[in-house]
């Protein structure tokens, strides 16, 4: 694990990716800064996290994008592979190593809300609570970007993928909150994804048998909880969307407020992408 | 340890499938301490897919594969740890200055601190990167990369090397260069080479496989090999009759044939002499022509050489390598009459 931390951080700082990060965060982090807190002549240090929270959408496809895709297009993969360390150990020090220059980013900016406790009075406490928050939803696209590097081997590929990614991730409020609620629409959805389920089991397995009970049992559930309870139905789609926004998450942070399940949640969804991203990697060998 | 007779590489039914498509059909194979063993077939008959099982890259759909006694699924660490692979493009970081790509590769195998300064040094010697240490990757030559990935390979002087055509792509002297080299860590390692060119082959291992469309379809020593192509039929040319010739060579029984090729107009005849198989027919012929008094102008094995045998074996035409005699000689007569 420490062998790949190393490597990437190394790869970072001889390549511009590592400097155009810091550079580009620190800019962006400054911008935000003079607006809502110089400017506005505001002391809430979380108003600038919240704002500049909007160059993730560059930042993090260009810390993630080359992680995997880069290693499948030189071959390098091979000897990722073919030697004694363990798939897991490689992912998470590849994570590691975009979560460090994350890190490195916040601290250098720590210089921001320093000026603000010098010529005023700055919640510290809160501040941190805040960028805590905001580190932890950076890894949790992170991780979203990681999976996305190690599904193709073209960099430019993986970069559009995760910008996507991100942009849909943080406008899932607005798309949750337009999403339909009704029951009808609610079981249409569930039934696509118990399809969807369902194909997934097939192209893993093949076998038509098992996929085929998988679907059944899937709509079996779905009839005998419509016929005991109809009303758990209702808004479906909203909850399932609004379990991807990872920015809603971070209003208790933005207030000050370190809530465990946020945390957790933050932390769950880092490591469901992370284990997506071995499991890829694994089932790849198998195929 | 007795070393010597152990073997150091057990597969047993081994097999890939690719959804429909089998890429390697049940292969069985065991190569011994101190061998050097080479894979030879046409691009897309498995070389590669073997090779990556063998280093735990890809899983294998049936079958196993023992590294040192250690299987690659069941303790995969253990196992890749007696392994160095260079695979077919070698696998090298450009950004990275080599020091820093062997610095890299020694932390990914998790060589001790304290050794490594001794181990790369003598590793560069070996490979002859010393020149080039300090140089970024992405600068250097097909030749000094290719040099690199066995470099890596080598890190840890594990107990098997695995090289997938090591020579591809290399110029003439660096081939020359490369096959010294893989011969010289022959003498530590045991080494498994994939190669399509046969003469790479038959000049660096000790013992071949042919592999075609994923099955062993013959496998013996080099020198069994090329015996068996080699001595078994002259062309010989003689000054005199050479239908009596033919006559007298046939009454042998380790004789199968002789046949006048062609009459050359000037009172001499070339004929060809096919032997039995791996049996050296030329004292033979020799004898016999000088109790007939027919002087030998030129005695020449003309043997389909490898590569022929070779072509022939993985188009189907012959079964093992058993039948590569017979085969071989009615293939030069068709090639002959072209």
């Amino acid at each position: 694990m420490s062998a790949i931390f190393k490597k990437e951080i190394m790869t970072y700082f001889k390549t511009v990716t590592g400097y155009g990060f810091l550079g580009f965060f620190v800019l962006i982090t400054g911008y935000f800064f003079v607006s809502q807190n110089i400017v506005a002549a505001n002391a809430n240090y979380n108003e600038t996290l919240a704002g500049s929270m909007i160059m993730f959408l560059i930042l993090v496809p260009v810390l993630t994008m080359r992680l995997f895709a880069e290693e499948a297009r030189q071959k390098t993969d091979q000897l990722l592979y073919a030697a004694p360390i363990k798939v897991t150990d490689i992912v998470i020090g590849k994570f590691l190593a975009a979560a460090a220059l994350m890190l490195i980013g916040i601290v250098i900016t720590l210089v921001f809300p320093y000026l603000l406790s010098r010529s005023g009075q700055l919640a510290w406490g809160m501040t941190f609570v805040g960028m805590l928050g905001y580190f932890m939803m950076g890894m949790c696209l992170i991780s979203v970007g990681i999976f996305i590097s190690v599904l193709t081997d073209n960099q430019i590929v993986a970069a559009a993928a995760t910008f996507a990614s991100v942009f849909l991730l943080l406008m899932m409020d607005n798309i949750s909150s337009s999403a339909p609620i009704s029951v009808g629409s609610s079981v249409v959805f569930l039934a696509l994804a118990v399809a969807a389920i369902a194909l997934t089991v097939y192209s893993g397995t093949k076998n038509i048998t098992v996929s085929g009970i998988f679907a059944i049992i899937g709509y079996v559930i779905m009839g005998v909880l419509y016929f005991i309870n109809p009303n758990i139905y209702d808004g479906v789609i909203v909850k399932v969307l609004s379990w991807f926004s990872v920015l809603s998450r971070f209003e208790n942070f933005y207030m000050g407020i370190l809530s465990v399940s946020d945390v957790v949640y933050y932390i769950t969804f880092t490591c469901a992408f992370l284990y997506f991203t071995v499991n890829v990697i694994e089932k790849r060998r198998w195929s | 340890m007795n070393k010597g007779v152990i073997a150091l590489i057990e597969v047993k039914d081994l097999t890939k499938k690719f959804g429909p498509h089998i890429a390697v059909d049940n292969i069985s194979f065991t190569v011994n301490d101190g061998e050097i063993v080479g894979f030879l077939g046409p691009n897309g008959a498995g070389k590669t897919t073997t090779m990556n099982m063998m280093t735990g890259f890809l899983s294998a759909t049936e079958g196993s594969i023992r590294i040192n006694g250690y299987d690659i699924l069941d303790e995969p660490i253990k196992a890749k740890k007696q392994l160095g692979y260079l695979p077919d493009v070698p696998p090298v970081y450009g950004d990275m200055t080599v020091e820093e790509y062997l610095s890299f590769v020694c932390d990914l195998k998790g060589i001790k601190k304290s050794k490594r300064a001794d181990m790369l040094n003598e590793i560069a010697l070996t490979v002859q990167i010393k020149d080039v240490y300090k140089r970024l990757v992405k600068n250097l030559s097909k030749g000094y990369r290719q040099r690199v990935g066995l470099a890596q390979a080598l890190v840890g002087f594990p107990e098997v090397l695995i090289l997938d055509e090591p020579t591809v792509g290399l110029d003439p002297k660096q081939i020359i260069e490369m096959r010294a080299l893989i011969k010289k860590l022959g003498e530590k390692h045991t080494v498994i080479l994939s190669s399509h060119i046969l003469s790479e082959v038959s000049a660096v291992c000790d013992r071949v496989m042919i592999i075609n469309k994923g099955r062993i379809v013959a496998t013996d020593t080099t020198e069994g090999l090329s015996n068996k192509a080699g001595n078994s039929m002259q062309l010989v040319t003689i000054k005199g009759d050479g239908y009596t010739a033919c006559d007298k060579l046939d009454e042998w029984a380790d004789i199968k044939s002789a046949r006048v090729v062609s009459d050359n107009g000037d009172g001499t005849f070339d004929i060809k002499v096919t032997g039995r198989e791996s049996i050296d027919i030329r004292e033979l012929i020799f004898n016999t022509l000088a109790n007939e008094n027919i002087p030998i102008l030129c005695l020449k094995p003309t043997a389909l050489n490898l590569e022929e045998a070779f072509l022939k074996v993985i188009n189907g035409e012959l079964e093992d390598s058993e039948a590569l005699n017979v085969h071989m000689v009615e293939g030069t007569d068709e090639r002959e009459a072209e």
